[in-house]
């Protein structure tokens, strides 16, 4: 059953169906979203856009349920999926590689060269122990994405999940469209 | 040095993505980690990246950095004594 939605464009952001009032647009609208709503998370701005984008949808979905009392849970899933993995890091991460006169590996940019690294940050941020995953498929296919959310329901263990998908191919265009679902 | 000083908070920030912070925020003689900046292991490498780039300073030994990082003060010391460019 789903219970709430968020979805993140670099124009639009709507809650539940229903559009919250931004000034920005881009990656501008992320940072905007960050310090109207959430604001006590400073590693946000060490993310890269896709973690962001993560980040932030799934703060808003969260913030709907209000009473967030971040409490050590594993029945809560984090299944993301999006086509374009982190190709927005990973290409920031080889420009510092690139020049062997000027080879500067930045260790910050290389943590983000994994999609998953995004349901990690969630993972941390809400201490969810349960299962994370982020699986990259050619593209946005509903029928695909629900029936794996599905299948994530069959362990004993997973009550809820946050899902759905969150796809950034670079800084001024992402899409990120999740939902809380129960079993 | 009091110059050195503010470079190096200024070229912190921007190594590490600390959005909110201006140089007059960090205290230079507050702890870089744990309870002061409150910067992470991946921090601690950012840093090392960033002397090399900006002062041509290669650290040999990592475990080196614990007393380097001590403090924006502990390190502007340290590359002043040790920087190549």
């Amino acid at each position: 059953m789903m219970k709430h939605s968020v979805i993140i464009t670099p124009e639009h952001v709507l809650v539940d169906g229903n559009p919250l009032m931004h000034n920005e647009k881009g990656s501008a609208l992320l940072t905007e979203l960050y310090r109207n709503h959430i604001g006590d998370y400073p590693k946000f701005f060490k993310m890269d856009t896709l973690s962001k984008l993560g980040f932030i949808a799934s703060e808003l979905l969260l913030n709907i349920e209000g009473d967030r009392d971040f409490e050590p849970r594993e029945d809560r899933a984090v299944i993301f999926f999006n086509r374009s993995a982190s190709l927005q890091a990973d290409t920031h991460y080889q420009s510092t590689i690139q020049d062997p006169e000027h080879f500067f590996p930045s260790p910050a940019a290389f943590v983000y060269t994994l999609p998953n690294i995004v349901t990690g940050e969630i993972a941390i941020r809400n201490k969810y122990f349960g299962e994370t995953s982020f699986m990259v498929i050619d593209d946005y296919d509903e029928q695909i994405i629900m029936k794996n959310l599905k299948n994530a329901f069959q362990d004993p263990i997973t009550k809820s999940i946050i899902g759905g998908w969150v796809e950034c191919s670079d800084e001024e265009h992402f899409e990120a469209k999740i939902f809380l679902m129960e079993k | 040095m009091d110059e050195l000083i503010y470079t190096l908070k200024q070229q912190i920030i921007e190594a590490l993505n600390l959005e909110d912070m201006k140089p007059e925020d960090i205290d230079e003689n507050a702890s870089l980690f744990g309870e002061g900046l409150g910067l992470d292991s991946i921090d601690a490498l950012e840093l090392i990246v960033m002397m090399e780039k900006n002062y041509g300073i290669k650290l040999q030994d990592p475990a080196k950095g614990k007393e380097i990082f001590k403090s924006v003060a502990v390190m502007a010391d340290f590359i002043a004594k040790n920087r190549t460019k």
